[in-house]
């Protein structure tokens, strides 16, 4: 079995203290994060959504044919990067891969963050938020329902589901190590550690509970984050539009959500492992293994991509040909080859064993491809809703600066709700840190002399 | 840095939130004005509250003269529509039409009356200040007998003010009434006044007529009368069943009527009549017409066979005699001419020429061809439509301080006559200048007294539209909303000045409502007797119910050609100003579909029309052929400077495949300094660049005898325009189905008045 | 009737796209391109009709015009021998309508008389209808436009001012047919004749190049327009089932 950790002379009490003090112990530098993160949250996202809301959403630079954006491709990209934790924990989880262990609880915080940015997102992207509960099935005096046949639906649904999901399934994981920062905290820490950790005492018959409800958890959550993007794919593949109406894009949505989702991982694992000190948890092993996951995804995508094009060129139809050239050559082409740069050829060099096993290099790819996998959400909507079926009607779409500011604040309330996390969350699980390390041996308490019993 | 514990940051990120939120809050609650309701409980007379309704009037956006019907809900006008009981829209309107309610509305009208005070600005007066101060000078001069020191300009109305405004200049005694428009078609009075003797508009039964050959004439957009064009084009089309009538447009720049038509062709600019004039020489030379007078035109035609006038035009001789055998072989056919190819040098020649082909395959008098109409039942007044010539004459006149007062109503000379005129200073020469408009137009902004009118819309007229559709037809135009402003109508306005210059005896009634009332005596008394039975009260209600008066008494259809005429017909090459080296181009300037000659331009609707052929809204343009734009190295957007020997415009190119490669267009219409915040300062003017190249028989512009250069300025604009891609790809988006054996069908819209119409 | 097979017949009827047996009325338009011309005097009507804001240069400039009704131009061939074509293009009351599927909320959806309506109340702005009409005939209101006062005089009190966030469309001036049905109601419970009513635009086309009526009424104008053999319906391949039908430009 391989050893997650740099270090093997740790103990248990150096993975208590190493974690509990990363909640208690609050430097200056958390709180210059913090505020920074919070003031460009408020600045670039929120103020800018205010005004838009006041003003109307052509605020944003939406319009005929161009109705949806920027907004739509933040949404997918967050929902994407989603499937960047939980997703894959549960899978790890289920295979038994022990190298994950150190890093699945930050994994599984970014899924949830990047759900709540992306839910936010739906707000900011719908004409009327103050309406956005219509879209919920609630009994009502009116027995006025949602429309059950729309996509859209499909996927209030499903991530609500997928929201609740990930909720439960971090926040069990969790307990343990609630249970053990209650122990070692004191004060108001030590009261609402109390309350989360819910009364756990670490009996054999808690821990066989938890650990059977976490698999079973973990069984639910695959399929449904696959659904996810599928549903995600719908509200697009479910159009008859040219470029979007097809049948490859849910498989080509999860994919691109898990390529997505792994290389925001590595991101943040990077990040993790230098602010928080977490270099013997964190390790080249971990990113050896992301990187080899991050290539192979890479070549699907690539693959998907190239069968795209296949059947657009080969159905021979005005329609399909020109949304397809117009993607290759048209108004957005340079965004096109930047993105296949990002996503197709870049990540080739993870090939390389000494590529994946350097930090800062895996960093740069990792950003470089969330680039990339973000162009393609964009292009999905801008290329394919500027050339559809009556030329007449043809025009292009250019996001306005409210809506950059606001792609920009998402990311900065993501950083947030992250800062908040890791004051709250152990960020590094501690219980199964430990399950991979060897059980320590019990040190007579009388000075050693001779040989050990 | 500043020492901030958890808690301050928590403190200060919660008081920067809820303090964004309150003052969100606050804005959003305090954004609605409170809105009063209007009680009811004594309800204004005709107002029955969410019941519609309808008044029957006329249109006053263009000279057509449509009968209009204006919906009104609680004193307001919400929609007009067509007449259905008017013979010239028939129930249906034009897009320019149907924003006459922004005329009526609009946010820029002039309010009160006002006069430009010391420091050149406008200060509001009473009423009777500023008819005091105009009536006092008038009588004045009167007194004096130099009253045809004063002057009065107005559009071409019609009707009984056109008989008021003259009865006025009659007791002044000043022969200085002139009606002005930019787009009167002079020449085709006078082609008409040649050819036919008659100085009043024909018929066009475009209805009937299976070949429509149109010189230049954009019928279906602003020539004459759009609407009426419109229906006879539809009827003609797929009307009747088993016949399509065919339609065929010659012209230098595709019009809309050359897009409707089933053929375009273009030939040199100012060559129509020389084409014409081939088509006639090939009907004769074939045998087709078997008149007395044949050797006659032989003679007279001699020079213009198909090789010549190919050359000459610019179109194959085989064009040529197949358009003049089918001219010949489908019957009913016709020709008509103006627009660009009557505002030559060669104008007049030009028009005349086609009459001529109507002539030879005898078309005169004939269903589907063309009907003269009988003479008008009220008064119609041609003689006083001024041309170019006799507005420079006014200027001239002006500038040698022989004006002492002028009164303009309803037209825009400042706007409308290239500067070459110099009217703007031979204004600043008049002592006094009172406007009558409705509006701050270019030229009320250099008025010294505003008497600001009606709209169309709330003031009483009546109007005998020209050309009729083949029989006697009037229509009052009734006040449809109570006045919005202070301000008057203009006949009303004219009434009170003639009281005040002591004409009372002579022009003794009240108000325009009276002075029609007894003006329609004359055509109650046309009327059968039982209509004489019920009495003038009854007559004079159900005309404005009906909101139009018809006679079904055709015009005299017998024409015999006077033989001098023959002998004078030939169209000389046209004439154009600026030597072809140093202008290559020839501008080709044309009234916007939207704008008419610039006075739909501060309408927001016809501002956010998409422009017909190009889908361009707000702004200017320069057509030009692709092939010309290829070897130029423009593209759409460019911007470039047109330079004609008498000025410069600067605009943004767009690529227009149907124009000839040595012509550009420009649209009128855009380009006012004035005339309210829609118009102003948006495009250009192309008349301000027009040189003062004359059509010699009736002294009218020849605007279309411009010569421009043009050249790149290196910078680009992005044009507004509603149109993506115009060629659809073969997506088969708009299907055709072939030429010959068409199965064409009967059906056509259906109407059902479900309107009451009250009076 | 069991619980079960009224489970089973809600749901077949939820399954079909505008699951009427047959519309009570089914409005439908002709449009003859051999008789356009492309003047826009049923843009005008519709704008005037309907309470269609003017949305100022810079919005249009942005891509952002509100045209219910607008008026589509295709060039053919090249100088001398180019031509132009037009087309009106309005919401086309498809009755297997792609955009009344994706309404989440249901704003859009068919009505007894085949239509396809728009409820703006309802509409919570996703903008997702317009993605799917292939007409491209939905537009959007970006903005609260306001009208220059008095223009608001001018307002249709019969037809709703929308707001921003709302999506907006042709709806067939349903105010016109709803007015039609209560005068026929009012008058002996009797059907509305042909012709009784028109919308805006067909109302004032000035080449009649327009027609609209009942297609379930086999005599109405429209029923015998639409059985024209030039008639033919833009993109019938999408099977949008749509209830505008196009006659073919003749090429005389
Ligand atoms: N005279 C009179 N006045 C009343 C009342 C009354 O009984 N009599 N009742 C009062 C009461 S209780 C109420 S609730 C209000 C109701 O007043 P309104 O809300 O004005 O109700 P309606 O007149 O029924 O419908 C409004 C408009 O919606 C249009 N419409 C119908 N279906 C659709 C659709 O699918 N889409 C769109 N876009 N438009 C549609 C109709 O054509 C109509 O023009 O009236 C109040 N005022
Ligand atoms: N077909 C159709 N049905 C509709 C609607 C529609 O548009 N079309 N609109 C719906 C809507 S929005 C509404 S609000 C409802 C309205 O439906 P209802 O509430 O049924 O309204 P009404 O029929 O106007 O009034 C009910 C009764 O109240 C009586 N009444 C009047 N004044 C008084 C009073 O002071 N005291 C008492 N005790 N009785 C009084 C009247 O005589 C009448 O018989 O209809 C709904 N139903
Ligand atoms: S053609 Fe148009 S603008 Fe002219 S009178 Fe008729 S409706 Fe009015
Ligand atoms: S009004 Fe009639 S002719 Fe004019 S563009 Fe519309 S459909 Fe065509
Ligand atoms: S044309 Fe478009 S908006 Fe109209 S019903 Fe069809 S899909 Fe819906
Ligand atoms: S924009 Fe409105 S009508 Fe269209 S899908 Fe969204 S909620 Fe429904
Ligand atoms: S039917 Fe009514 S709503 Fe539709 S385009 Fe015509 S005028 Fe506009």
């Amino acid at each position: 079995m391989t050893t997650p950790t740099e270090r093997n002379d740790l103990g248990y009490n150096d993975i208590h203290e190493d974690v509990v003090r990363s909640i208690v112990k609050t430097g200056p530098k958390y709180y210059i994060a913090l505020a920074t993160a919070g003031s460009v949250t408020l600045l670039c996202f929120f103020f800018p959504w205010f005004y838009q809301l006041y003003y109307g959403i052509g605020a944003a630079g939406m319009n005929h044919p161009g109705v949806w954006g920027t907004y739509l491709s933040s949404f997918i990209f967050w929902i994407g990067l989603s499937h960047s934790g939980t997703l894959l924990s549960c899978v790890l989880h289920l295979t038994n891969s022990s190298w994950r262990k150190a890093m699945y609880r930050s994994a599984e915080a970014m899924t949830l963050f990047s759900l709540v940015v992306a839910a936010t997102y739906v707000m900011v992207h719908v004409g009327r938020p103050w309406f956005i509960h219509w879209a919920l099935p609630y009994p009502n005096q009116m027995e006025l329902w949602p429309n059950f046949r729309s996509p859209l639906l499909f996927d209030v649904m499903a991530i609500a589901t997928y929201i609740t999901g990930s909720t439960i399934f971090i926040y069990m994981g969790s307990i343990p190590d609630f249970a053990a920062v209650r122990d070692r905290t004191s004060g108001w820490r030590n009261t609402m550690y109390t309350l989360l950790s819910l009364g756990w005492r670490g009996t054999d018959k808690e821990w066989h509970r938890l650990h059977w409800a976490y698999t079973f958890l973990a069984v639910l959550i695959i399929p449904l984050a696959v659904s996810v993007h599928s549903i995600v794919s719908w509200d697009f593949a479910m159009s008859i539009v040219p470029a979007l109406h097809q049948t490859i894009f849910a498989p080509y949505f999860v994919v691109g959500a898990i390529y997505s989702g792994t290389a925001g991982i590595v991101t943040v694992m990077f990040v993790l492992r230098k602010t928080m000190g977490f270099e013997q948890y964190i390790t080249k092993l971990h990113f050896d293994n992301l990187g080899k996951l991050l290539l192979v995804l890479s070549l699907i995508w690539t693959y998907i991509n190239a069968v795209e094009l296949f059947t657009g060129w080969y159905s021979g139809s005005s329609e399909e040909y020109e949304a397809l050239g117009y993607k290759l050559f048209g108004f957005y082409a340079p965004l096109y080859w930047e993105m296949i740069l990002f996503c197709a050829v870049a990540p080739l060099l993870m090939f390389s064993t000494r590529f994946r096993t350097s930090f800062v290099p895996m960093l740069i790819l990792s950003i470089a491809i969330n680039i990339g996998m973000y162009t393609e959400r964009f292009l999905i909507i801008a290329t394919s809703l500027s050339r559809q079926y009556l030329p007449d009607a043809w025009g292009v779409y250019v996001p306005s600066l409210v809506e950059i500011s606001i792609m920009v604040g998402s990311f900065a309330l993501f950083t947030t709700l992250f800062l908040v996390f890791v004051k709250i969350f152990p960020s590094v699980s501690m219980y199964e840190v430990k399950e991979t390390m060897a059980t320590p041996k019990i040190e007579p308490l009388a000075p050693a002399s001779g040989s050990p019993a | 840095m500043p020492n901030i514990d958890r808690r301050e940051f928590l403190k200060l990120v919660g008081a920067g939130g809820v303090s964004v939120g309150a003052g969100f809050m606050l804005r959003e609650s305090t954004k609605h004005p409170r809105e009063y309701l209007i009680p009811h409980v004594v309800a204004p007379e005709d107002i029955s509250s969410g019941l519609s309704t309808w008044y029957n009037s006329v249109c006053s956006m263009c000279p057509a003269g449509c009968g209009i019907s204006v919906r009104t809900r609680e004193g307001r006008a919400k929609k007009i529509e067509g007449n259905l009981s008017h013979p010239v829209s028939q129930g249906r309107l034009c897009a320019l039409g149907q924003a006459g309610l922004q005329a009526l509305y609009n946010p820029d009208r002039l309010t009160a009356p006002m006069r430009r005070n010391g420091e050149g600005t406008f200060e509001e007066i009473t009423w009777e200040q500023g008819l005091k101060q105009v009536g006092d000078r008038l009588d004045l001069l009167r007194a004096a007998g130099r009253g045809n020191r004063v002057a009065l300009l107005t559009t071409g109305v019609r009707g009984h003010l056109a008989q008021l405004f003259e009865s006025f200049m009659r007791q002044l005694g000043s022969p200085r009434l002139l009606h002005y428009d930019y787009d009167h078609p002079h020449t085709l009075y006078a082609a008409n006044q040649q050819f036919f003797g008659e100085d009043r508009l024909p018929y066009y039964d475009l209805q009937n007529t299976r070949l429509l050959l149109s010189f230049g004439a954009d019928y279906l957009s602003n020539w004459i009368s759009p609407v009426h064009h419109s229906l006879g084009f539809g009827e003609s089309r797929q009307g009747p069943a088993d016949v399509r009538g065919r339609f065929v447009q010659i012209e230098p720049r595709m019009s809309i009527s050359g897009a409707a038509a089933d053929e375009w062709i273009p030939a040199r600019p100012g060559t129509e009549g020389i084409l014409a004039l081939g088509l006639a020489h090939h009907i004769i030379a074939e045998g087709n017409y078997s008149g007395a007078d044949r050797d006659a035109w032989m003679a007279a035609l001699a020079d213009y066979t198909a090789d010549a006038v190919a050359e000459q035009t610019g179109v194959p001789a085989t064009t040529i005699t197949r358009l003049a055998d089918s001219f010949v072989d489908t019957a009913p056919s016709l020709a008509i001419g103006g627009g660009s190819a009557g505002n030559h040098s060669n104008g007049v020649d030009t028009l005349v020429a086609v009459n001529a082909l109507n002539y030879l395959v005898g078309n005169i008098g004939q269903e589907g061809g063309l009907v003269f109409n009988p003479e008008p039942a009220g008064p119609a007044l041609q003689q006083h439509q001024a041309s170019y010539s006799t507005m420079l004459e006014l200027a001239e006149a002006a500038h040698h301080g022989e004006i002492d007062v002028l009164i303009i109503n309803g037209t825009n000379p400042v706007f409308t006559l290239p500067p070459t005129a110099e009217f703007e200073s031979a204004l600043a020469q008049i002592p006094l200048v009172v406007s009558l408009s409705s509006f701050l137009d270019e030229t009320t902004a250099l008025a010294d007294v505003i008497l600001p009118s009606h709209t169309y819309l709330e003031s009483w007229g009546d109007d005998f539209p020209e050309p009729g559709v083949g029989f006697s037809v009037g229509a009052v135009s009734q006040p449809v909303v109570s006045p919005l402003y202070n301000t008057r109508g203009t006949g009303d306005i004219i009434l009170d000045l003639a009281r005040r210059m002591g004409s009372s005896s002579v022009m003794p009634w009240q108000s325009m409502e009276e002075f029609l009332k007894y003006g329609w005596q004359r055509i109650y008394q046309r009327g059968d007797s039982q209509t004489l039975a019920q009495g003038f009260d009854a007559f004079w209600t159900s005309v404005l119910k009906a909101g139009a008066w018809g006679e079904t008494k055709s015009g005299n259809t017998a024409f015999s050609l006077n033989p001098d005429v023959i002998a004078g017909i030939g169209v000389a090459p046209p004439e154009f100003s600026g030597s072809e080296d140093d202008y290559p181009f020839i501008l080709h300037p044309y009234l916007s579909p939207n704008f008419h000659d610039g006075r739909g331009a501060n309408l927001p609707w016809m501002q956010e029309l998409p422009d017909p052929m190009t889908s361009i809204m707000y702004g200017s343009w320069v057509e030009m052929n692709p092939l010309t734009a290829q070897q130029m190295e423009l593209s759409e957007g460019d911007l470039v400077d047109i330079q004609s020997p008498h000025g410069q415009l600067r605009v943004p190119v767009f690529i227009y495949p149907a124009i000839m490669p040595n012509v550009i267009a420009i649209p009128i219409g855009q380009g006012h300094g004035e005339y309210g915040r829609y118009a102003k300062d948006r495009g250009v003017n192309p008349i301000q660049i027009l040189s003062p190249q004359l059509e010699p028989v009736t002294g009218s512009l020849a605007s279309s005898a411009t010569r421009v250069n043009v050249s790149a300025t290196g910078k680009r604009v992005k044009l507004v325009k509603t149109g993506g891609t115009s060629r659809d790809l073969g997506r088969n988006i708009i299907q055709t189905t072939g030429g010959s054996g068409v199965e064409v069908s009967s059906v056509s819209s259906n109407s059902i008045p479900i309107t009451e119409v009250t009076s | 009737m069991s619980l079960f097979s009224r489970f089973l017949d809600g749901w077949r009827k939820y399954r079909k796209p505008g699951y009427y047996e047959k519309f009570d009325y089914h409005w439908t338009m002709t449009v003859d391109l051999d008789k356009c011309t492309g003047c826009e005097a049923c843009m005008m009507a519709c704008q005037a009709e309907n309470n269609i804001p003017v949305v100022g240069e810079d919005e249009v400039a942005r891509g952002r015009e509100l045209q219910w009704i607008r008026v589509e131009r295709y060039w053919e061939g090249e100088y001398p021998n180019a031509r132009l074509r037009f087309m009106p293009m309005m919401c086309q009351h498809c009755d297997a309508a792609p955009c009344e599927t994706v309404c989440p909320v249901s704003a859009t959806y068919h009505n007894q008389d085949g239509l396809n309506t728009q409820i703006y109340n309802r509409c919570i702005g996703t903008r997702s209808c317009a993605v799917y009409c292939p007409y491209e005939v939905r537009y959007f209101n970006y903005y609260d436009h306001g009208w220059d006062s008095p223009l608001e005089q001018q307002l249709n009190p019969d037809v709703t001012v929308r707001g921003k966030g709302v999506m907006e469309k042709c709806t067939f001036c349903i105010q016109r047919i709803r007015q039609a049905k209560d005068l026929a109601k009012d008058d002996d419970r009797r059907r509305v004749q042909d012709g009784e009513m028109q919308p805006a635009c067909v109302q004032t086309c000035p080449t009649k190049a327009l027609v609209f009526g009942d297609r379930n009424d086999p005599e109405s104008q429209v029923s015998l327009s639409m059985d024209d053999p030039r008639s033919y319906r833009v993109l019938d391949e999408l099977n949008t089932d749509s209830s505008v039908f196009y006659l073919k430009k003749v090429d005389a």
